[in-house]
């Protein structure tokens, strides 16, 4: 498999610094980029076919069933938001997403049963 | 006291001194400690109404809210709406924000000298000694900003970091405080409204802005005060403006 067609970059360099290290392990499992949110990861990877968001909560996966998920692709003022959908596990994937170089990727996921929404944002470089 | 209007400012003699003097004209005098300021609960952005440790009754002050804004990192706005969740109340944006922002007008309150506040105009209180229009504003930086933090609309008063956040406590920050979009001197600003609400101000200069060092690796909320000129003579003497700035620094790794 090709390498990652696009790299990933947490934001920590570019003024504040997101919530980034918290709970649990902070390590990317699938070859994308994490962000955390307290004690929630966030792993974006972009693939061949579309974008990958995989998510665990204080080292446990979030079953993607009880969870809807958004991206949201900022670039040059315009933003497209895009619904994800539940895979197996813990992933939720976009088919046919590009995150082109210099946008900035925020992961919104709204749990199905509380209605509790929180998230995390990405920077493309 | 009227528990929506509990904090006045003022210590006791100051405020007989300022009745004696206000007996000839109303004076300007900052009423009002508490404020509004986003934080999370539970994960989610919540949106609070109090002053230090107090984290009082939002739920029933919301009908007061009158504006909840999001915004992505390109200051597009992202549709957002306050919602009631138990005791408190929470931010639903559609997409994940990198700003937020709430208004929340807080009424007319008068007093004769160092009676109660109570929320009535001066017309309804004609021998009032001091009268002010109240409006809250907050803004929260939740994701990293691209670019730096525009005004917003609807922020008559707004505090605005001038420079990077530092990710390390205890370094300075110069923050500009504007008013209707520009720099205002004569803002009062504290550094903490949560844990050090009773901090002296320091008062923003000729353009506008103050240098503060980061308070907190952790939740942070900057306040300022401005007493702008009324805009109904007739109803009230002077508005004063409450708004906030909230970011946060990540803490180590556990």
């Amino acid at each position: 498999m090709k390498k990652l067609a696009t790299t990933l970059c947490a934001f920590a360099a570019l003024g504040l610094s997101a919530p980034v290290l918290a709970h649990g392990s902070t390590k990317p499992q699938h070859g994308g980029v994490v962000q955390m949110n307290g004690e929630t990861l966030f792993e974006l990877v972009a693939q061949p076919g579309g974008v990958s968001l995989y998510m665990i909560d204080e080292d446990e996966p979030v079953n993607a069933a009880g969870m809807t998920a958004k991206l949201s692709v900022s670039t040059g003022g315009k933003r497209a938001d895009v619904a994800m959908t539940p895979m197996k596990g813990n992933q939720f994937f976009a088919k046919g997403l590009k995150l082109p170089k210099g946008a900035n990727v925020g992961v919104q996921v709204t749990s199905k049963a509380s209605g509790a929404r929180y998230g995390a944002t990405f920077a493309i470089k | 006291m009227n528990s929506r209007f509990r904090s006045p400012r003022i210590s006791l003699p100051r405020a007989v001194a300022l009745a004696g003097a206000m007996a000839v004209s109303l004076t300007a005098v900052t009423a009002e400690a508490h404020g509004i300021w986003f934080a999370q609960r539970a994960k989610q952005l919540a949106l609070i109404y109090g002053v230090g440790a107090d984290d009082l009754d939002m739920v029933k002050r919301l009908p007061m809210v009158e504006k909840i804004e999001a915004y992505d990192a390109d200051y597009q706005p992202i549709k957002a709406a306050a919602r009631v969740a138990g005791a408190i109340v929470v931010i639903d944006s559609d997409a994940q924000p990198t700003v937020v922002a709430a208004v929340m007008p807080y009424g007319i309150w008068s007093r004769a000298g160092t009676d109660e506040w109570e929320r009535k105009t001066l017309q309804e209180m004609p021998n009032a000694t001091a009268s002010t229009r109240n409006t809250k504003y907050a803004v929260s930086i939740v994701g990293p900003l691209s670019k730096p933090l525009a005004p917003l609309p609807g922020q008559v008063v707004q505090i605005i970091p001038a420079g990077p956040i530092p990710t390390m406590l205890g370094a300075a920050l110069k923050y500009v405080v504007l008013y209707n979009g520009k720099p205002v001197a004569g803002a009062k600003v504290i550094n903490d409204m949560v844990n050090d609400p009773d901090a002296r101000p320091e008062v923003t200069g000729a353009d506008g802005t103050v240098t503060l060092p980061v308070r907190n690796q952790g939740l942070n909320v900057i306040r300022a005060e401005y007493i702008g000129p009324t805009d109904q003579p007739k109803l009230y003497s002077q508005v004063e403006h409450t708004a906030t700035l909230a970011f946060t620094l990540a803490h180590a790794p556990e």
